[in-house]
């Protein structure tokens, strides 16, 4: 059994449908075949684990202490769907893509261990791009265990670094 | 303005967004939309929001390898410009919020408001032809003022704009008082030369005296006397560059912006 | 308004004669021209509306052997020894007998090449002091613009002045042509002369001529060879573009295959002929010359484009300007043929007799120097509103 189907198991009805409410989900005017969902977990206890299955979740996992503000996130999605679309992507896939849109530099490496998930994240921020017309869907399961929260500014705002944030992003 | 270049931007920003022309120069065209390009509409705040496209639509004229490169270079230096704009404190530029340097798109966000009474946007333009009735009034006199710092910082900084207009200095209502901002970096650059920014300088006072040539003397006045504040604000080394700037002005206004031609 | 009929024209005529003389780089030219007299240019701001009669328009361009430029003192020496020669042919084309009937003699003052428009002035004063016609100094830039004015009916357009040593946007403003933009290193003909020069490529008719033959000639017009684009603001600056598409062309005459651009790196196949070298060149200034153009057409809301000077004559860069226009509301594009696009005497003739027409001419010889610099926005305007 793989590690994505072991997760998949752990995950039962009830709690699907309560993430489902939890989540953002929104559409990009310029690009309307993708539908972005946002997800922010608290106290997650399985870190270490979900970074040892980075490569098979089709996931972007964001350390929240990176981000401030919807506006953020949500610029970086719109910068990594634009890439993919009109350009090329950097990085292997669309949510990657998203991680390294957050950076100011274009260094993968630095991104994934700025932005990225670490082993001691506790709060994180999910983000998975689906394609409709490719009947893509998400059921609001993310593996991560932790206590899904509500999207909001200062709910973003609350668990960011301000201080990480002004000195990777402005020198 | 041709319909044909509309056509094309609004076909790749499809129907979901909304345009309406406001102003076309010859790089760009000015459009803005109530939609904004990322945010999700759930967390949108005040829905009477305006944003500005500001558009670099294909020149037919080049050869399309020339004309894609040079719209990319362009529509990324110029984001990348405000961008390091916007951090500079005290400095009132307009938020970058997007920037597609494939299509030649910067989205920004919308400063600005009709006057009353029919006088049009609040540019700086519009703001002194309202206030012509009392051309020395105190409000006028402060808010020239506070535009003359807002260059001065820019200068001050190493960013020249390269096309300082009277229309190029919008005007943002706070309470009582008008705050200065400055737009359209499109010529902008990052410069030491003394030279670019003397042209600057120049460029605004030729534009004030010929809208506004009964009071451009007071008026030019107002705008230096702010622009010297922040200089002088900055000790020995703010006067210095201050004498050298406004010696370099006056060489610039002798001579009429260009120099001499060799040849 | 304008009165350009202040000055009458000899014995009671009702047509002015003006001969110009224009010298100021390798072509000598000689023209004769006639304006009417007009009521309606008593009091009217129709100078370019003069109905000139281009009685005759002789050329004798100094022709230098492929990979050399002139050089001033042997260009003086050419228009030396044929100055008499070419006025001899222009009275005698125009079927002037007695050349003292002339109302003024037009030369150009500058700016120019110190020695040949030094041979010329010598040869024009001359005149004047043979037949007894007042002179009037012209600047060449100014009579490239009243030429273009009158020929095209371009009341009051933007003017792209491109020649061999001059690049000028140009925009009529309270009684001066104000250059918008301009050059700042060299001029676009001199950096397509230096460019064929190290191509080999021969100078007859004009270099510029032969490198638009052999751009149109290009087979691989998809692929462009990427130059620098050098636009600052208004002003343009070639002298780069030079530097590198010349470095290219050395390196493609001596099969240096260790240029990746020009050769394969594996087979050593020429990727690159010298017609898409001449093409893309062509391409990369021409692009450069129209978007300041457009740039000063937005700055002073003008329509019109007037394109004077010899690289004017290029078929391609009219196209792109015209181009240009098009995506403009109602732009329109001004050009004229060889005939007035390259340094000529009719201009300096046109421009020297709206000037003599309104009054100044030269009242003394010490006022006819020449200088090899004399900027365009230094003429005080007389003839337009």
């Amino acid at each position: 059994m793989s590690g994505f189907e072991q997760l998949l198991k752990l995950n039962n009805c009830k709690e699907v449908r309560e993430m489902t409410e939890l989540t953002l989900a929104y559409g990009i005017p310029q690009f309307q075949k993708f539908t972005v969902h946002i997800q922010k977990y608290n106290n997650v206890t399985n870190s270490p684990e979900l970074r040892s299955k980075l490569a098979e979740l089709p996931f972007a996992y964001i350390d929240s202490k990176t981000v401030v503000s919807i506006e953020q996130l949500s610029s970086a999605v719109y910068k990594a769907v634009l890439e993919s679309e009109y350009n090329r992507m950097r990085t292997r896939n669309l949510h990657s893509e998203c991680i390294l849109s957050l950076s100011p530099s274009s260094n993968i490496g630095d991104a994934l261990k700025t932005f990225g998930l670490k082993e001691d994240s506790t709060d994180l921020i999910v983000i998975k791009i689906t394609e409709n017309n490719k009947g893509e869907s998400f059921d609001g399961n993310a593996f991560v265990k932790g206590d899904l929260v509500a999207i909001s500014n200062e709910e973003f705002a609350s668990s960011a670094d301000i201080e990480t944030i002004k000195a990777v992003c402005i020198h | 303005m041709s319909a044909e270049i509309i056509a094309v931007i609004a076909d790749v920003l499809t129907e979901s967004i909304p345009l309406t022309p406001i102003s076309q120069g010859a790089e760009a065209v000015v459009f803005t939309s109530p939609v904004h390009p990322y945010l999700p509409s759930s967390v949108k705040h005040d829905g009477n929001k305006l944003y500005i496209l500001k558009y670099r639509p294909e020149k037919k004229y080049r050869h399309p390898d020339i004309d894609k490169a040079l719209t990319k270079h362009r529509t990324l230096g110029e984001s990348k410009l405000l961008a390091k704009l916007r951090l500079i404190d005290g400095l009132n530029v307009p938020k970058l919020i997007g920037c597609d340097p494939y299509h030649g798109c910067i989205w920004l966000e919308f400063l600005g408001e009709d006057l009353p009474d029919g006088h049009g946007f609040s540019n700086l333009k519009n703001f002194l032809w309202m206030n012509a009735k009392d051309p020395y009034s105190d409000l006028v006199k402060e808010t020239l003022i506070k535009v003359g710092k807002q260059i001065g910082l820019m200068h001050w900084n190493d960013y020249c704009h390269g096309d300082l207009t009277t229309s190029n200095i919008v005007l943002v209502r706070g309470g009582e008082e008008w705050v200065p901002y400055l737009i359209d970096f499109g010529l902008g650059s990052i410069s030491m030369l003394v030279e670019d920014k003397g042209v600057d300088l120049y460029v605004l006072e030729r534009a004030i005296i010929s809208t506004h040539s009964s009071f451009s003397d007071k008026y030019n006045m107002w705008i230096l006397e702010g622009f010297k504040e922040v200089f002088e604000s900055n000790g020995k080394v703010g006067l210095k560059k201050y004498k050298d700037l406004t010696k370099r002005f006056e060489e610039v206004r002798l001579r009429g912006r260009k120099r001499s031609m060799i040849g | 308004m304008v009165n350009l009929n202040s000055i009458p024209p000899k014995d009671g005529r009702d047509y002015y004669l003006a001969i110009g003389l224009e010298g100021s780089a390798n072509k000598l030219g000689v023209g004769i021209i006639k304006h009417p007299v007009l009521e309606r240019h008593t009091d009217s701001d129709l100078s370019h509306e003069c109905d000139v009669q281009i009685l005759s328009n002789i050329r004798d361009t100094y022709v230098t052997p492929p990979g050399e430029g002139f050089l001033p003192r042997d260009t003086a020496r050419h228009h030396r020894n044929w100055v008499v020669r070419v006025i001899r042919k222009a009275l005698s084309e125009a079927n002037i007998t007695d050349p003292t009937k002339i109302d003024v003699i037009c030369f150009t003052r500058g700016p120019g090449m110190g020695a040949p428009l030094h041979s010329v002035v010598i040869a024009a004063r001359t005149l004047s002091l043979m037949w007894d016609v007042p002179l009037v100094g012209v600047n060449h830039c100014v009579g490239h613009i009243e030429m273009g004015r009158e020929i095209t009916k371009a009341k009051n357009p933007v003017v792209l002045y491109v020649s061999g040593g001059n690049t000028q946007v140009i925009a009529y403003s309270e009684k001066r042509y104000r250059i918008f933009g301009e050059t700042l290193d060299i001029a676009i003909g001199n950096c397509l002369d230096r460019f064929a020069r190290t191509l080999k490529i021969p100078n007859t008719p004009s270099p510029g001529y032969n490198i638009e033959q052999l751009a149109n000639k290009c087979k691989n017009k998809e692929k462009l060879v990427s130059l620098p684009y050098t636009v600052k603001g208004m002003d343009l600056s070639m002298s780069g573009i030079l530097q590198y598409i010349d470095t290219l062309a050395k390196d493609l005459f001596k099969k240096n295959l260790k240029n990746k651009l020009l050769f394969d790196s594996k087979t050593g196949e020429q990727l690159v002929t010298v017609e898409d070298l001449c093409y893309s060149l062509q391409e990369n200034l021409f692009a450069m010359l129209v978007e300041i153009t457009e740039r000063a057409m937005a700055h002073v809301n003008s329509n019109q484009v007037l394109i004077v000077g010899g690289v004017g004559c290029n078929v391609r860069l009219q196209e792109m300007m015209a181009q240009m226009c098009k995506d403009r509301s109602n732009g329109q594009v001004h050009a004229t043929d060889d005939r007035f696009c390259i340094d000529n005497g009719v201009m300096i003739a046109q421009a020297g007799l709206l000037e003599y027409r309104m009054g100044q001419f030269v009242r003394d010889l010490s006022e006819t120097v020449v200088t090899q610099k004399f900027r365009t926005d230094e003429v005080y305007i007389a003839w337009r509103e």
